[in-house]
C-alpha cells in the first residue's frame, strides 16, 4: 500500500518491494514480445557506447604524447580484433540512433495508433506494426552499417 | 527526458560529420598523426570536437544515471546516482578538453 509522497513517486512498504524482480525483470526479454528486447538492446548498446567513448577519449589522448605515442596506440588498436570492435561499435551506434529516433516519436506520441476499447487478449493498440517496423529498420540499419564499416576497415580503402 | 533527447539528436549530427572527416580520404591515411593534427588546428573542427565531448558526455552519463535509477530507488541511492554521474560527466569533459587543447597547440606539448 502507498504510504508517502516525494517529488510526485509513490514510496512502496517493504512488502511490495518483495514482489519486484529487480535487475532479473530488468534483463528478462522474453514475456513482453520485441519491445522489451527493444528496451533491452537500447540500454545495452548504451552501456556499451558510454564505454567505448570513455575509451575513445583516453585512446585520443595520446596524441599529446607525440608521434611515437600516437603510432603505438593506432597498433594498438588497428588489428582484426579491434577492427571487429569498430565494427561492432558501428552496429551498436546505428541500432541506438534509429531506436532512439524511433522513441522520440513515440513519446510524441506519433505511430502510436488511436485508443480502442482493450478486449481479449488485450493486446496493447500502441505496440503495434509501426512500432515493431520501427525497430526491424533499426536492427536493419544496423546490419547495413556494420556491412559498409567492415567493407572500410577491412577493404584496405 | 528532454536533454537527453537534444543532446542524443546533436550528437547524432555532429558525430555524423566527425566520421565523414575519416572519410573523405583513404581511412588508414586519414589516422595518420601529422593529419590529425591539422585536424585538431583547425579551429572549426576543434569546435566540433568540444560539442561532439559535452554532447556525448552529457547524453551517455544522463543514460546510465536513469538505468540507476530504474533499478532502485530511495533518496539515498538516487542523490548518489546523480552527484556520481555529474562528477563522471565533468571528469570526461575535462580530460578530452585537455587534449583538444594540446593538441591545438595552445598547451606545452
Amino acid at each position: 500500500m502507498p504510504t508517502s509522497n516525494r517529488r510526485g513517486l509513490i514510496r512502496t512498504t517493504e512488502e511490495d518491494r518483495n514482489n519486484r524482480e529487480g535487475l532479473k525483470g530488468w534483463l528478462n526479454p522474453a514475456r513482453y514480445g520485441w519491445e522489451r528486447v527493444s528496451y533491452w538492446l537500447q540500454r545495452l548498446t548504451g552501456l556499451f557506447l558510454l564505454i567505448y567513448f570513455v575509451g575513445h577519449i583516453y585512446e585520443t589522448s595520446s596524441l599529446t604524447g607525440g608521434p611515437g605515442a600516437w603510432n603505438a596506440m593506432l597498433q594498438f588498436t588497428e588489428t582484426s580484433w579491434g577492427h571487429l570492435f569498430l565494427i561492432l561499435v558501428i552496429g551498436t551506434s546505428t541500432y541506438h540512433s534509429t531506436n532512439g529516433i524511433r522513441l522520440i516519436f513515440t513519446e510524441a506520441g506519433r505511430g502510436l495508433g488511436r485508443p480502442g476499447r482493450p478486449d481479449y487478449p488485450y493486446d496493447a493498440l500502441s505496440l503495434n506494426y509501426r512500432q515493431k517496423s520501427g525497430i526491424w529498420v533499426a536492427l536493419i540499419l544496423a546490419a547495413v552499417a556494420m556491412l559498409y564499416g567492415g567493407n572500410v576497415l577491412f577493404g584496405g580503402e | 527526458m528532454r536533454i537527453h533527447y537534444i543532446t542524443g539528436l546533436a550528437a547524432l549530427f555532429v558525430v555524423a560529420v566527425h566520421i565523414l572527416m575519416r572519410l573523405i580520404m583513404p581511412f588508414h591515411t586519414s589516422l595518420q598523426y601529422s593529419n590529425v593534427i591539422a585536424n585538431y588546428h583547425n579551429f572549426p573542427y576543434v569546435v566540433l570536437l568540444e560539442s561532439i565531448l559535452v554532447l556525448l558526455a552529457i547524453h551517455g552519463f544522463n543514460g546510465l544515471r536513469i538505468m540507476l535509477l530504474e533499478l532502485r530507488q530511495n533518496r539515498a541511492w538516487e542523490n548518489g546516482v546523480t552527484i556520481s554521474t555529474i562528477a563522471a560527466m565533468i571528469a570526461i569533459i575535462a580530460f578530452g578538453t585537455r587534449t583538444i587543447i594540446i593538441a591545438n597547440g595552445l598547451g606545452v606539448v
